[in-house]
């Protein structure tokens, strides 16, 4: 036998209720009693029914709703022990007036929880890829939803693969099925995105996507998550966590991949481009080609004009510069007969030298007979031109 | 054309083409050649499209699938 201190005993039950999972996340209804206010702000009251009562802290409370001694509640919060007076007490961390659906409740708490912690954070929403190869799709293998999804999928895009994760998507064990049907995925590599479905039904039928439990799995994707649960009205938390909500499970499926015709369309009106492109190609080189052929013939054209105009230049120089035309105005030309070189110079010839004279029109020989030089006597203004 | 060449490398390939006989610049042999890879790019784009099959594989779960379920 073992013999315990109280506080020993009171940390083991402290210790007992703590690990206790319904206790740590339980909703209590009763009617308020003994309410009081600290003077810190707490509030502390008991909660009872015809049979029982159970003491209640709500430490640094924020109400909607103002409390009173006789209200009809619901309250949420973990069960424990307070270790200086042993009291068993619910540490409250909501308080509702009864007659709101505690469904409603827990929705509501859950979700400003877990926005909270910024697990919807629209910084945090990653894009869907464009086009995805395999598409991860967890919802029940027997329903409608799956052979909806496979269809629009195959219809729009059957380049892809589905890799259907099965799971129960209501009922005991939907919440483990779905976290483990995301989590198989999730230990896939190559999964694009994922798509998380079901069909309508009541806010029952549709609680495993308000869990906790599911928004965490949702959140540690890898892969993006495409939601797509129940109706265009319906949204759960699952919604809010996921990379992108779709109102259907249909419309998740059209989002998850490109439209075919809409591809179809792409690729024709590529290939216009390209036709348009290249055409317009074709056409700038034939013009560039025509301008410089335009171009070339032109400068060819002046050129030979340029080319002429020289020509008849050189040949109206030449003419003037004939000794023919210079003989023509009565001008000889003298050659020595031995050497055939011009004379020009009176010291050129002496008294004796054969010589042949050239005029206009025949030609014929000398003797120099006598010679002097200097022009005197001779006629006044004789052409000084040189030749 | 490689034979292998997805769908979506196709496309990409197609686009950055047309998107290059856009920018201008090019030789005219340049942008024939281009606009034949375009031209064999979209065919083979196409091709995907039309050979391709929706492939469906589902995962064990170890859990015994009710008949049916309320489901849509």
């Amino acid at each position: 036998m073992q013999l315990y201190s109280v506080s020993h005993v009171i940390r083991y039950l402290r210790e007992v209720l703590e690990a206790d999972s319904l206790l740590t996340d339980i909703w209590v209804s009763g009617e308020v009693s003994n309410l009081r206010e600290s003077a810190a702000g707490h509030l502390y009251f008991t909660l009872k029914d015809e049979t029982s009562q159970l003491r209640c802290v709500f430490f640094r409370p924020k109400l909607a709703i103002t409390l009173e001694n006789g209200a009809a509640v619901i309250t949420h919060g973990h069960i424990s022990i307070y270790e200086v007076s042993g009291a068993l007490q619910l540490y409250v961390d909501l308080v509702q007036l009864e007659g709101v659906g505690i469904l409603h409740l827990e929705f509501e708490r859950l979700k400003a929880k877990l926005e909270e912690e910024g697990l919807f954070e629209p910084v945090r929403k990653r894009s869907l890829p464009l086009f995805p190869k395999r598409i991860g799709v967890v919802t029940s293998p027997t329903g409608a939803v799956f052979y909806d999804i496979a269809s629009i999928i195959g219809r729009r895009y059957p380049l892809v693969e589905l890799v259907l994760s099965p799971t129960l998507v209501q009922g005991d064990g939907a919440v483990d099925g779905i976290v483990q049907a995301l989590q198989a995925l999730n230990d896939m590599e190559d999964i694009d995105v994922v798509i998380l479905a079901r069909g309508g039904g009541s806010l029952e039928d549709l609680w495993a996507f308000n869990d906790e439990k599911v928004a965490r799995a949702i959140y540690a994707s890898k892969a993006p998550v495409i939601s797509g649960v129940g109706h265009d009205t319906d949204f759960t938390i699952a919604d809010f966590v996921a990379d992108v909500r779709a109102p259907t499970p249909s419309a998740a499926a059209e989002l998850a991949v490109p439209d075919y015709a809409e591809l179809e369309a792409h690729i024709q009106s590529l290939t216009k481009t390209l036709l348009i492109d290249v055409t317009r190609y074709l056409d700038r080189y034939r013009q560039r080609t025509d301008e410089l052929t335009r171009a070339a013939s032109v400068y060819l054209g002046n050129a030979l004009a340029i080319s002429r105009e020289k020509l008849r230049g050189r040949e109206l120089e030449l003419a003037s510069l004939s000794p023919l035309a210079t003989l023509s105005r009565g001008y000889a030309l003298v050659q020595h007969s031995a050497t055939g070189e011009v004379v020009s110079h009176i010291d050129q010839v002496q008294r004796g030298d054969a010589i042949d004279i050239k005029v206009s029109d025949g030609q014929f020989k000398g003797r120099v007979t006598g010679s002097k030089k200097g022009l005197q006597g001779w006629m006044n203004g004789f052409p000084s031109k040189k030749h | 054309m490689d034979e292998r060449l997805s769908f979506e490398e196709a496309l990409k390939r197609l686009e950055k083409i047309v998107h290059a006989l856009q920018g201008g610049g090019l030789t005219l042999e340049q942008a024939i050649a281009l606009f034949e890879d375009g031209m064999g790019l979209a065919k083979t784009c196409n091709e995907r499209l039309n050979a391709a099959e929706l492939k469906i594989t589902q995962l064990q779960a170890d859990f015994e699938p009710e008949p049916e379920h309320k489901d849509e």
